[in-house]
């Protein structure tokens, strides 16, 4: 979802043409559909959350204070206190490190109006710490070290508050990123941009090689050559691949290999390409038997056990993982 | 307080996507049904109360307003009740309210939804707008912005439960067994949307991942299109109408309601991520007020949105300790209906948990499916002679609304 100022509210692609059609009911008659909407455009006020959102443009987090109980509120959802007879609640200034309250779900699967972003990780963030009684901060969590995965927000873990460069007064002016990620010089810094993160090329992760995952590589670039020759004979297969052109270097513990996708045609190479689109990491090698296996690489991607460097890789995913279907469809009906 | 007992219930078939029907004529079939179960006529019937959760899915502001004359409910009063997934649970509490008051004699609960008329024009599918449309259940200002889902909404309450309690709802052959179980019991139920699915523990591990490491397809309840009816009636209706239809009165016995606050925190009165305590509070109301313990109860209908959830919320309801939810399967008390004939009852000190299907196989029509629920705990008390059972309904972002009822087979029918 965009926050720039200036592109439409509903994305000009968001749409269906005028249909009436007629379509079949399970009964084996005609029935009718027609396409349809139900959408209201808004000039939504902030009200009472505008402090808080104008503190955000400014670069600052501020929560509300109980002056009778102590209680913060963060996001700052009311000025006056709820359990306290709504006794009066004053502007509180936060400090920009915070504690994940819990560990955080990463979605794979969005709803309509987030396709694209996935995955990515949401999840909520103490932040009045010194406070008896607070809420949580509902949150964006970015990582610099790759794809948002399962593993790194955990229960706990130290958190330091990061701002986009560019501010619009929205709750994504704002994320959160693991404090062992941010550079020492860097921690206590107020308002902390994220142009003066890198995001753009993490670090791959070290694999250490042995010699069984040596011998599981083998096996999954069997595997790999066995589906890319069927690809050659497989109809489904080759639409999956059409008009797609991409070239993956892949690093695991059992040595590496190129994997390249052109012509509707799938191509299994030793070693890392000279050039590639993007870098992917498996220390186990069998994630790569399991995808032909009729498992799945956005599975691997999304348990964290394949590595990608960002959200551009997870996309090229779902039509490798159709391959290994397609070419056994194909080829189960050529017999 | 009058008591309040159940005479008639109905519900159509749970499909997917009902192509052949708008919600004007599932509404409408749910209330036949329940009327010709009850062997009454709409005339008989003092009030209405409408279960629909969102008039975005039912693409109409007062979509009950359209009903009313198609149901028979013309010059009555009708009332509509909307509480997120707790929807229809909500619905039954204002009806059995009304009757308990001595406002009305007989009241029609009906309840139901059209989801998958939606349509996500980028994806080509249904099943993204659906989300979308739920996911706007969240404020506008700091929660939706942020991609919030049903799904993750779940999985973070289940995610922060399992920090607290590891190795409980986080083994996965545990919450397969379940599935298992389920898919029998939705198996057993006509009107189930998946009752000719075959879904097996080792289909369960291996399907695709919604949000690891907690929820794989096979552990997401379904978008269901359909509608449930039930019929309350006060305790000298309904032994009229009950000799007349020859069906046995089920009682309720007890309510319990409880909604948490929407934020989570610390301390106060914020909701508390690990826990459901609405789930909890409202329980430990529908106890005390129907003066029984759990383990008097051998049958659930329970909202499982998610099977972690669904482990998480039996902990809740007190059937098992919360931390130890895995005792389900462990200690074998959630009995699998294929080991038991259709007329038997649980034996002692086992649990019939969700027969319908729950949400996962037999149907999830949000507005209603809490009537889904009450007339499958009632079908099964009637036809096992089990004489208590509780509903349970759950619901809004982070599992905040919660409700349970215990229900109590006529001591006459129940010997
Ligand atoms: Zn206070």
């Amino acid at each position: 979802m965009t926050t720039r100022r200036g592109q439409p509210a509903l994305p000009l692609d968001f749409n269906l043409p005028r249909d009436w059609r007629e379509i079949q009911g399970r009964d084996g008659r005609t029935y009718l559909q027609f396409t349809t909407h139900m959408v209201t455009f808004y000039e939504q006020t902030y009200g009472e959350h505008s402090r808080f959102f104008m503190a955000l443009r400014g670069g600052r987090l501020i929560g509300s204070k109980c002056t009778t109980c102590a209680q913060v509120m963060v996001p700052a959802a009311t000025w006056h206190c709820p359990n306290c007879n709504f006794a009066e609640m004053r502007e509180v200034e936060l400090p920009h490190r915070g504690i994940l309250a819990h560990t955080a779900p990463v979605t794979v699967f969005p709803s309509a109006s987030f396709i694209g972003d996935a995955p990515f990780a949401r999840g909520y963030v103490d932040v009045a710490t010194d406070a008896p009684i607070a809420s949580y901060l509902p949150s964006r969590l970015r990582t610099t070290t790759g794809l948002e995965r399962p593993g790194i927000f955990v229960k706990g873990i130290e958190l330091k508050l990061v701002f986009e460069d560019e501010r619009v007064g929205s709750i994504r002016d704002i994320f959160w990123v693991p404090m062992t990620e941010i550079p020492p010089p860097l921690r206590n810094k107020q308002p902390l941009l994220a142009s003066e993160l890198n995001f753009a090329s993490p670090v791959p992760p070290e694999v250490k090689k042995d010699p069984a995952k040596a011998a599981a590589k083998d096996r999954a670039m069997a595997a790999m050559r066995k589906l890319a020759s069927d690809v050659e004979r497989s109809r489904r297969a080759q639409a999956d691949l059409a008009n797609r052109a991409f070239v993956l270097g892949i690093k695991t513990g059992g040595g590496d290999f190129a994997l390249d996708v052109a012509n509707s045609r799938l191509l299994i190479r030793e070693g890392l390409p000279d050039k590639s689109d993007f870098i992917l990491v498996a220390d186990d090698p069998d994630v790569f038997r399991a995808w032909v296996n009729d498992g799945s690489l956005t599975d691997a991607a999304v348990e964290g056990s394949l590595w990608l460097p960002n959200k551009e890789a997870f996309q090229v995913l779902p039509a490798l993982d159709r391959l290994p279907r397609s070419t056994r469809r194909d080829l189960r009906e050529a017999k | 307080m009058r008591k309040v007992g159940i005479v008639g219930a109905g519900i159509t078939d749970c499909r997917g996507r009902w192509i052949e029907a708008t919600y004007w004529d599932l509404f409408q079939q749910a209330t036949r049904r329940a009327c010709e179960d009850a062997k009454i006529t709409t005339a008989e019937i003092d009030s209405v109360v409408y279960g629909i959760y969102n008039d975005i899915f039912e693409h109409q502001a007062i979509p009950e307003s359209s009903l009313t004359g198609l149901i028979g409910m013309a010059n009555k009063p009708g009332t509509r009740v909307t509480s997120g997934g707790a929807t229809g649970f909500y619905a039954m509490r204002t009806a059995v309210m009304e009757v308990a008051s001595g406002t009305s004699d007989c009241v029609l609960c009906v309840g139901g939804e059209k989801a998958t008329d939606c349509f996500d024009p980028r994806s080509k599918t249904a099943t993204p707008m659906v989300i979308d449309t739920i996911a706007k259940s969240w404020d506008p200002f700091f929660e939706y912005p942020l991609g919030a889902t049903a799904s993750d909404s779940y999985m973070q309450l289940c995610m922060a439960y399992n920090d607290e309690h590891p190795g409980d709802i986080g083994d996965p052959l545990v919450r397969a067994k379940i599935v298992e179980i389920l898919c029998h019991s939705g198996n057993r139920n006509p009107y189930a949307q998946r009752r000719d699915e075959t879904v097996t523990a080792e289909q369960v591990m291996t399907s695709r991942w919604i949000i690891a490491p907690f929820l794989r397809l096979l552990e997401v309840c379904m978008y269901t299109e359909g509608a449930g009816a039930v019929l309350f009636a006060s305790e000298k209706k309904a032994r009229e109408i009950s000799e007349r239809s020859g069906q046995p009165i089920v009682w309720v016995r007890g309510i319990g309601a409880a909604n948490e606050s929407y934020s989570p925190g610390r301390g106060g009165n914020y909701k508390r991520l690990h826990r459901i305590d609405s789930d909890r509070i409202a329980s430990e109301r529908a106890y005390a007020a129907a003066g029984v313990k759990p383990s008097d109860i051998r049958i659930v209908e329970l909202h499982d949105a998610f099977v972690a959830q669904l482990m998480i919320t039996m902990g809740e309801l007190g059937f098992v300790p919360v931390g130890r939810t895995r005792t389900l399967i462990d200690e074998g008390l959630m009995v699998d209906p294929k080991s038991l004939r259709d007329d038997q009852p649980p034996p002692s000190g086992k649990l019939l948990v969700n027969p319908s299907g729950g949400l996962i196989f037999g149907g999830h029509f949000v507005g209603g499916s809490n009537m889904f629920s009450t007339w499958s705990c009632r079908r099964e008390m009637t036809k096992r002679k089990v004489p208590l059972g509780m509903v349970h309904g759950t619901g809004a972002i982070n599992a905040v609304f919660g409700g349970a009822m215990i229900l109590e087979l006529d001591e006459r029918s129940a010997r």
